[in-house]
């Protein structure tokens, strides 16, 4: 019979393994899982070719190096220096929209997040996976603007120095001492105002900042129906972050009474007030920031990357994928 | 057979809320119930868009239930950690096309908490199994539907689960590939790990399952081993090859001659599994409820 010969080799004994429920093995939180997604995503942005967007950046801080060389020196490196910051902030923001915003949408998407959520992987570390792995792309390649940047700027501080040696040189002072005293003046304001770490405090300031918009970025993915939506979303929080403080004063003023406060409190979790994080234009221009106001400011930024990232994943908990 | 069973799906319905104003349901699946005992293969076998998907992803704790429990060796599929017995290949799946066939088997031996040598070796093992040795440090977006449906097998059991889950393991693929894939979920069995699969396919289901359940609009219609669901006690059949319509015209008059017999069907053979199904179905197998977004 047809039948028969088919179920006789489609029914053959099995060897029966242990079925009983194994003692877990697994873990609550796994930094190795955080880590493997964190990589991840690194790659895969990386793969995406977001790098080349740098090539600008080097572009704009070196064409600023020659730029204006009929300015007075400390303007020529003011220039530089703005210049530079300014790319360092809207490239390091645009990477943390942009490759946030794309990051579940793709995973959705493509069905992988379903390889991964079926693995033992809570949906709270693919998250911070996901959000570290942007935090390492921007710090990366924040590094490498940097690098570039306090290059050219010692470049150009040096090739100050030795113009005005020779304007000097050719002047006429009273006594040898006199000429010393004014030769190393000179030195000293035109380094004050090269690469310092009072400057790399803008720069840490321009990471930390960026770190705040990607967690926004990924809890503003985690219910937006588009990408579009969330990359709008972030752009609009991250100008209301530099409207905040404004605003807070405009509408406040300095005797408010509690309600308006807690309102104003509230709005600041979900709308991040940068205005806290505006150092930029004091560095450039050479005013000292103090230690204490960094290290604040890098409690803010991990206070907000908890709270959105909490916000995230009780979004993200109960979405259905 | 062990006490515990590999898959314990209890009265299980899952009903979708469209994002519509009008506050539309689908029911996906309904009171669905079955067990699979450790070391079967298990075909859950319906037309598209019956809910052998969304059974799968709430079995695999991605998708919650409306109704009812589903276990895995007895552990709840709502826990992280049933999923440590769980490999699963979603349907028509992409994996991150930027990797290369090796660097996607280390990210998901590394989620799974795989490392150093132990991945290593593991991975050689499994580019073996699957045939993909040639192919491993080319990135998947230049792979065919059968290789990336064979890295998915693998990554599935990369972490040697006890349970494997596949979504249309062979939707999309040649015969060729899907003959190889097969030969994998047998080889598979041969390890006495148990295996949940769907298809729309009827053929490939009888060649591999054990066990077959037919999934129609959410509704689990028949369920069984395969041998109880293919022999029907009081019928035989006759298959007779060249036979000339004079052959066929002297067999109906026998058998209109004797009281009790009764001709039921005469015509070319289908497969049995397919006629079963089609009775369960009414006939219509193609018929679908696509959700469109
Ligand atoms: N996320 C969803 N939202 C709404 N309806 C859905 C969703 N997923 C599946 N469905 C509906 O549930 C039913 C079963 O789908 P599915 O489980 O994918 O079927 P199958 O895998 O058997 O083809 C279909 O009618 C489908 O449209
Ligand atoms: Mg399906």
């Amino acid at each position: 019979m047809a039948t028969d010969s088919l179920l006789s080799s489609t029914t053959v004994p099995v060897a029966v393994p242990q079925g009983a429920p194994a003692p877990t093995r697994h873990r609550i939180f796994s930094p190795g899982r955080v880590i493997t997604i964190a990589g991840g995503t690194f790659t895969q942005l990386v793969r995406m070719k977001v790098f080349y967007f740098m090539a600008i950046f080097a572009v704009a801080v070196i064409a600023s190096s020659f730029a204006f060389a009929d300015l007075e020196t400390e303007g020529q490196l003011k220039l530089l220096k703005d210049v530079s910051l300014a790319a360092m902030s809207l490239f390091s923001m645009l990477f943390a929209i942009a490759g946030t915003a794309l990051l579940l949408p793709r995973d959705i998407e493509d069905r992988t997040i379903y390889t991964i959520l079926c693995k033992p992987v809570p949906r709270l570390e693919y998250l911070l996976g996901k959000m570290l792995g942007v935090v390492w792309l921007i710090l990366i390649s924040l590094l490498l603007m940097d690098t570039l940047f306090c290059v050219v700027l010692h470049l150009k501080t040096q090739s100050i120095i030795s113009t005005q040696m020779e304007v000097l040189s050719a002047m006429k002072f009273p006594s040898p001492d006199a000429r010393d005293a004014s030769i190393s003046q000179v030195q000293e304001t035109i380094l004050k105002q090269g690469m310092t770490w009072n400057l790399q405090f803008g720069v840490l300031a321009v990471f930390l900042k960026a770190v705040v918009l990607t967690g926004t970025t990924l809890l503003l993915s985690t219910f937006a129906s588009s990408t579009i939506f969330t990359i709008m979303s972030s752009l609009a929080v991250m100008i209301i972050g530099q409207a905040q403080s404004l605003a807070r004063d405009v509408f406040l003023g300095q005797d408010a009474s509690t309600v308006p406060r807690i309102i104003a409190g509230a709005v600041s979790l979900v709308f991040p007030d940068f205005k806290g994080f505006d150092i930029v234009d004091a560095v450039v221009s050479g005013t000292v920031v103090e230690g204490l106001i960094m290290l604040k400011m890098t409690g803010l930024t991990l206070v907000y990357m908890v709270i959105h990232l909490l916000a995230a994943y009780v979004m993200f908990s109960d979405k259905e994928i | 057979m062990s006490e515990v069973p590999a898959v314990s799906i209890q009265h299980l319905t899952r009903i979708f809320r469209l994002p519509t104003l009008r506050r539309q349901t689908v029911t996906a699946v309904q009171d669905v119930s079955f067990d699979i005992a450790a070391g079967q293969i298990y075909g859950l076998i319906g037309p598209n868009g019956s809910g052998k998907s969304t059974t799968m992803k709430v079995l695999l704790g991605l998708l919650r239930a409306t109704e009812g429990k589903c276990s895995i060796f007895g552990r709840d599929s709502a826990r992280v950690d049933s999923r440590e017995d769980v490999g699963f290949l979603p349907e028509n799946p992409y994996f991150y096309r930027h990797l290369t066939g090796r660097e996607t088997l280390v990210f998901y031996g590394k989620l799974c908490g795989i490392t150093g040598s132990a991945l290593k070796d593991r991975i050689g093992e499994l580019l073996a199994l699957v045939d993909l040795e040639h192919a491993a440090d080319r990135r998947l977006a230049g792979y065919s539907k059968g290789m990336l449906q064979r890295i998915g097998l693998a990554q599935a059991i990369i972490h040697r689960p006890r349970l494997v889950v596949l979504d249309e393991p062979t939707a999309g693929v040649d015969p060729g590939g899907s003959r190889k894939i097969r030969d994998l979920i047998l080889a598979l069995r041969e390890q006495g790990i148990t295996v949940i699969l769907s298809s729309h396919l009827l053929e490939q289901v009888q060649e591999v399952c054990d066990r077959v359940g037919i999934i129609y609009k959410g509704k689990l219609v028949k369920e069984g081993a395969l041998s109880e669901l293919m022999s029907v006690e009081d019928q035989t059949e006759i298959l007779l090859r060249n036979a000339t319509p004079e052959v066929l015209k002297a067999v109906r008059a026998l058998i209109s001659s004797h009281p009790v017999t009764d001709l039921l069907t005469m015509g070319h053979p289908r497969t049995t599994l397919e006629r079963l199904f089609l009775e369960v179905t009414d006939g219509s197998a193609v018929e679908t409820r696509e959700y469109v977004k």
